[in-house]
């Protein structure tokens, strides 16, 4: 008997998911996340659950682990004391930032500080040109005493160095290392060409500071991880989540630990399109909704769409542009400030707004009974009906339904003068809305159709919404997995060993031949292969994709073309205007075209889990007599009485008839009337929707 | 006519804006103006069948702010609503009826409903050129700036006109770009037509003009209760900006009567023979811009928002300047509308005003790269931001529009000119209890092998940012090359190895600087962002 087990460790909760090899049988466990020292609720939480199945810790033969440690270091500002060695004229990069303010009519906006103040930048002279060459030699003397400087003066822990078109030209970046080494070889530092060969020096930079700054903690941390597991009695294999998807092992983590930033959610992405692969479903909107936010992901052909930017601690009401940007490949994930903690207020326009505030876990809704005193979206759909007051988290938790009700009642329906009803019912829509909003948006700038698509949805507040959403935005089919409350750890168990990156080299397509081709893949690939190899996947098993970013000479957005397998040089312009057509739905131009970067991504075999996942055991004896609430359908229909069902008791090809709660630990699917959904093999609930008319 | 309580009118609203958002969006993405794609220098808007604005998109620069009523009442003029036939596209590019310069196209279409006109969407983005000289200093006339377009159907009951497209690609140097940018305009009215019937059809509307007076009833309220509350005034200021050869005075008064505004412009200097006049239109959208942000920044705009504020100014002054005077660099002025409505409004607001931004530095530049392609473009630089009761103002960051820096790597690709430094300038910011925001120092060095043309529109170099309620003024804009002070507004030609130095200027500060926190300052001195004691 073998088993592998999925570790995520979330804001509050850190869940587990444990699965037999042989029959695909999944126990999962949740932890309370202990934030101080986070590998301690994963051995925790590990010995609670082998306890509760009689697994033995020899029988584990990988661990696969998530991780929001990294995020938290850079949000709370936990990170090393970290120093800055910069081209020359470039010392104050990080604070000139993107010349920009990210709202036009809001005057007082707050940016995120870089998490290298000023003061231990340094100068270093040396420069390289645009096309790669060094007009300017490295000055070693100076690096050697600016090092110094920084450690012995400024106690630096970690060290970023950072030059002009390293992208192009690596080398001053490496020789600075070597000089920083022979005189410190315990700092940890990191260059810029090493952590994404990116033009655009802002962006690059920000991400090369941030990567030194969390690296001393996340080495204690998974230094402390291993020591724990080995102590355990663990000798199987310990692998790392990053935000593109992909597993890496520990000592790449340690390298690289911006990459780990929002691995998490991309996990639970990950196992939306696993599940729709599963289920035949190959274009997907992962929806996943918890205390604090809902993320969005949206899945083409199986695939989560990623891209190479991301923003962390955003300084400002959670707006775009307030946080420290981030050049690395994620899961193109939407972020909404919505869940059951956000706080209902009346607006600067005298009318409901919902969020991005959040009422957290502590004092909470006010249903919670904690002392919260504002109204969140969990009091709402409390008081319409759509959360039973004692199956609160299997029953762990009571809410308190007469306090929510008059929380609404005094801070916003009296405020708007409208019945507690009808204020509830509008927390609860705003919300629907402001998701539905989100997933249209994201899809109209990357151009991706979504009525085809079903939608996959999650976490403790998303089946609740789900429908409606789905409903807005014109999606036929919603599917409520099995396990909803820790599906990024489960995702964590279907993905390969992997490693993207890209690298940027302009060049015009008509003077690109075969070997140019090659030629400006080789440096990504090989650090790929590297990186791999060390990880101890065999180069005969892993599968390198290409991709493009490509534009039209002049334009300023790419398009990112995927080269197919069969691919030849002569197709590209062909294939160019079609993903260009696709993507902008605009008639190519007759203009030169050309290659901006040069992107891979290298993956290991996958996990063989794929074949053996059946988390479903068959339904089980009720726990909760069958019963009924009073829940709300809308202003028309009023309140009527729907039944309850716990959700363990439904067998495959089983289904429930709208409307209906459907009641499992950690969520409530809402099901409206002339609704219905089934139970699929995997013990997935199944909605087909039909159009119908909307009611404001 | 339907009625909206609370509940339901937030969420229509809001889904409206979406449409608009998402009509921006697509519009970005698909632009080739570098000034849509990192500057937002684009809007789209929908209205009722009334020809009422019911929103905007969210984002988009001050310069649109609330002119698309008069825009597309000029249009209704020439081609009455009941005229219009589905398939029609309308369209202007003049200045005194769009947003100011001949590079804004306004492109408008009637929404049909089962036959019924329901309403209209339009956009508006900055081309990426226009012919003629475009946006420069030795422009007298709006003859010399480029290709003017009457309102004009581009399109009749789904019929292209092709002729207009030729005359557009022969009259400017980038056809395929300019006609693909104005294409993308037509294409996204075609997606917000669509949006906008699928929304009426979701929630079962057959009209959206109960919606409109519902919407825009509710903006003018919530506007006027924010009004009311500034104390009642008259309240004036006048400044004085740097012109061609002489300066230019701007004044404005500012009453405050109740629930409404009345803003006026008399006292202002005469249009001048430089391409900086500003057309009426881009005057009221920056008033409008000014009295956004200091009542409700967050409200989307529309009619009814718009409606408390009365704009005036006496005609052929430099705000209201008429045909045919040149206009194409009319920001460079009109943003001066921001700080002299700020500080107009201090006493009045003084812990919601702005101290003067030290605004951005726009110059051109042409010559060949060091390849052999010919580079002509406009670029960007920042100043210090001006600061704020309890908030300082920002280092390097440009107001009031807005831009996207050009990072170093990107332009020294697409130029071969090498920025040796980009650094913030120590001492620029104004004092003041709460400091303005430094400028910084930028060399570039022609490394071309080509001789470089700059045209240096450059302000801030006599008048400075001025500091609010006891707060210092930033310090001034200062052009070198080879280390020889330069005339600020001139064309200079830049020899293959020469350098050009631009200190950009600082914010003005907000308060007395001897109420300044110990800490903030030793933070000042630490970070290096102020030197003398």
């Amino acid at each position: 008997m073998t088993y592998r087990l999925g570790v995520d460790i979330g804001g509050t909760f850190t869940d587990f998911a444990l699965v037999d090899d042989d029959t695909g049988a999944l126990s999962i466990h949740k932890q309370l996340t202990t934030p101080r020292a986070p590998s301690e609720s994963v051995l925790t939480g590990l010995a609670a659950l082998l306890e509760r199945t009689g697994v033995g810790v020899t029988d584990i033969t990988a661990i696969a682990h998530g991780t929001t440690l990294v995020t938290n270091a850079v949000v709370e500002r936990r990170g090393a004391v970290t120093g800055m060695l910069v081209t020359k004229g470039y010392r104050d990069s990080l604070d000139i930032a993107m010349e920009r303010r990210f709202d036009l009519f809001d005057l007082r906006l707050e940016f995120a500080d870089p998490v290298v103040p000023r003061a231990l930048r340094v100068e270093i002279e040396e420069r390289v040109m645009y096309d790669g060459a060094a007009s300017t030699p490295l000055d070693e003397t100076e690096v050697d005493a600016a090092t110094i400087k920084l450690v012995e003066e400024h106690g630096i822990e970690a060290l970023a160095i950072c030059f002009l078109h390293s992208y192009a030209n690596s080398d001053h970046e490496e020789r600075a290392r070597e000089i920083v080494a022979a005189r410190y070889p315990e700092l940890r530092v990191t260059t810029s060409s090493e952590v994404l060969p990116f033009m655009r020096e802002y962006e690059r930079w920000s991400t090369t500071t941030v990567n030194a700054y969390v690296r001393p903690l996340t080495d204690r941390y998974l230094r402390d991880l291993e020591t724990g597991l080995t102590t355990m009695g663990f000798t199987g294999r310990l692998l790392v989540m990053t935000a593109s998807g992909g597993m890496v092992t520990p000592a790449i983590a340690r390298r690289f630990p911006v990459r780990l930033i929002e691995s998490g959610p991309a996990a639970g992405a990950l196992m939306a399109a696993f599940l729709g692969e599963r289920l035949g479903e190959p274009n997907l909107l992962s929806f996943d909704m918890g205390g604090t936010t809902a993320k969005g992901a949206l899945i083409r052909d199986g695939r989560p769409l990623r891209r190479y930017e991301f923003e962390v601690a955003r300084e400002y009401e959670f707006k775009q542009g307030s946080g420290l940007p981030l050049r690395i490949p994620v899961i193109d994930m939407i972020e909404i400030g919505a869940g059951g903690g956000s706080i209902a207020a009346v607006d600067d326009r005298n009318l409901l707004a919902v969020g991005p505030r959040s009422a957290g876990a502590d004092p909470g809704p006010a249903c919670y009974g904690q002392g919260g005193d504002q109204a969140t979206l969990t009091d709402a759909n409390l008081a319409l009906g759509y959360l039973v007051p004692d199956a609160f988290l299997g029953g762990r938790m009571v809410l308190d339904q007469p306090a929510a009700e008059r929380v609404i009642g005094a801070t916003i329906a009296k405020t708007l003068g409208v019945e507690v009803t009808r204020a509830a019912w509008g927390i609860h829509e705003v919300i629907n809305e402001d998701v539905a909003r989100a997933f249209r948006v994201h899809a109209s700038e990357i151009g991706f159709d979504y009525r085809r698509c079903a939608m996959i949805a999650f976490g403790g507040s998303g089946p609740a919404h789900a429908i409606r959403v789905a409903r807005k935005l014109r999606i036929p089919k919603v599917i409520f997995p099995v396990g909803a409350g820790v599906m990024s750890a489960i995702g964590l168990l279907t993905t390969p060993i992997s490693y993207a990156t890209l690298r940027s080299g302009r060049i015009l397509l008509d003077g690109l031949d075969e070997p140019g081709l090659e030629a400006g893949f080789e440096p990504v690939e090989r650090q790929a292969l590297e990186l791999l190899g060390e990880a101890g996947v065999p180069e005969e098993a892993i599968a390198m994709e290409r991709r493009l970013d490509m534009r039209f000479h002049g334009q300023g957005h790419e398009v990112e073309v995927a080269l197919p397998e069969d691919f030849q040089l002569a197709g590209l312009s062909n294939l160019f205007h079609r993903t260009y057509a696709q993507v902008f739905a605009a008639t190519p131009l007759n203009t030169a075209i050309e290659i901006v970067n040069w992107k891979i991504e290298a993956s290991g075999p996958r996990p063989d889990f794929a074949d053996s996942y059946r988390p479903f055991s068959g339904p089980r004896a009720s726990r909760a007599a069958v019963r009924s609430v009073q829940a709300y359908r809308d202003d028309k229909a009023g309140f009527s009485a729907w039944p309850v069902i716990d959700r363990y008791t439904l067998g495959q090809g089983g289904s429930v008839d709208g409307p209906a709660l459907i009641q499992e630990d950690e969520a409530t699917t809402v099901l409206g009337p002339g609704e219905r959904v089934e139970v699929d093999a995997l013990g997935n609930l199944v909605a087909i929707l039909t159009p119908t008319g909307d009611s404001p | 006519m339907t009625s909206y309580d609370p509940v339901s009118l937030k969420i229509l609203w809001d889904r409206l804006v979406a449409i608009a958002d998402e009509l921006v969006l697509s519009l970005v993405r698909t632009s080739f103006s570098m000034n849509v794609r990192e500057g937002y220098d684009l809007s789209c808007m929908i209205f009722d069948a009334q020809a009422r604005l019911l929103t905007q998109g969210s984002y988009s620069v001050p310069s649109f702010t609330g002119t698309a009523p008069r825009t597309i009442a000029h249009m209704l003029k020439v081609f009455p609503a009941e005229t219009l036939k589905p398939g029609d596209i309308v369209m202007t590019n003049d200045p005194w009826m769009g947003t100011g310069h001949l590079f804004d196209i306004n492109v408008m279409r009637p929404v049909f409903k089962g036959g019924r006109l329901v309403g209209f969407t339009m956009s508006v983005t900055h081309l990426p050129d226009i012919g003629g000289k475009g946006i420069s200093s030795d422009c007298t006339e709006i003859y010399h700036e480029g290709l003017r377009l009457p309102v004009c159907k581009l399109r009749d009951n789904g019929v292209m006109n092709e002729l207009l497209l030729d005359i557009i690609r022969i009259n400017v140097r980038v056809p395929d770009q300019t006609v693909g940018d104005l294409l993308a305009n037509v294409a996204c009215n075609e997606v917000g037509g669509r949006s906008l019937l699928e929304f009426m059809e979701e929630y079962g509307l057959e009209e959206i003009e109960s919606l409109s007076d519902a919407v825009n009833d509710h903006a003018e309220a919530a506007m006027r209760e924010r009004i009311a509350e500034i104390p009642d005034g008259t309240y004036e200021n006048s400044i004085q900006i740097e012109g061609p050869g002489h300066p230019i005075t701007l004044t404005a008064t500012v009453r405050i009567a109740g629930p409404d505004v009345f803003i006026d412009f008399t006292g202002t200097g005469e249009p001048v023979r430089a391409s900086i006049n500003v057309p009426f239109c881009y005057t009221i959208a920056q008033s409008n811009y000014v009295i956004k942000c200091l009542t409700i920044p967050s409200l989307p705009n529309n009619e009814g928002s718009m409606r408390p504020i009365t704009v005036t100014a006496p005609e052929n002054c430099v705000l209201n300047a008429l045909s045919p005077w040149p206009t194409g660099g009319r920001h460079s002025v009109g943003h001066f509308v921001v700080p002299l409505l700020m500080g107009a409004l201090a006493p009045a607001l003084p812990d919601k005003v702005q101290a003067d931004a030290a605004m951005m530095n726009i110059f051109s530049v042409q010559g060949r790269h060091r390849d052999g392609e010919e580079i002509t473009s406009l670029f960007f630089l920042a100043g210090g931001l001006g600061a704020m009761q309890g908030l300082d103002g920002r280092a390097v960051t440009p107001a009031p529009s807005n831009m996207t820096v050009m990072p170093t790597e990107i332009w020294e690709n697409r130029t071969s000119i090498t920025i040796e430094k980009r650094e913030i300038l120590a001492d620029t910011g104004g004092a003041g209890q709460w400091r303005g925001g430094p400028g910084q120092e930028v060399v570039f060095r022609n490394d071309t092998r080509h001789l470089l043309e700059i045209a240096l529109m450059g302000q801030r170099t006599e008048f400075p940012a001025k500091g609010l309620a006891g707060g210092g003024e930033g310090a001034r804009r200062h052009y070198e090359v080879n280390g020889l002070t330069v005339d600020p507004k001139a064309r200079i030609e830049l020899a293959p190895g020469d350098r050009i130095t631009m200190r950009e200027a600082g914010g003005g500060g907000y308060g007395d600087p001897a109420e300044r926190d110990a800490k903030a300052a030793l933070v000042d001195r630490m970070s290096g962002y102020v030197t003398e004691l």
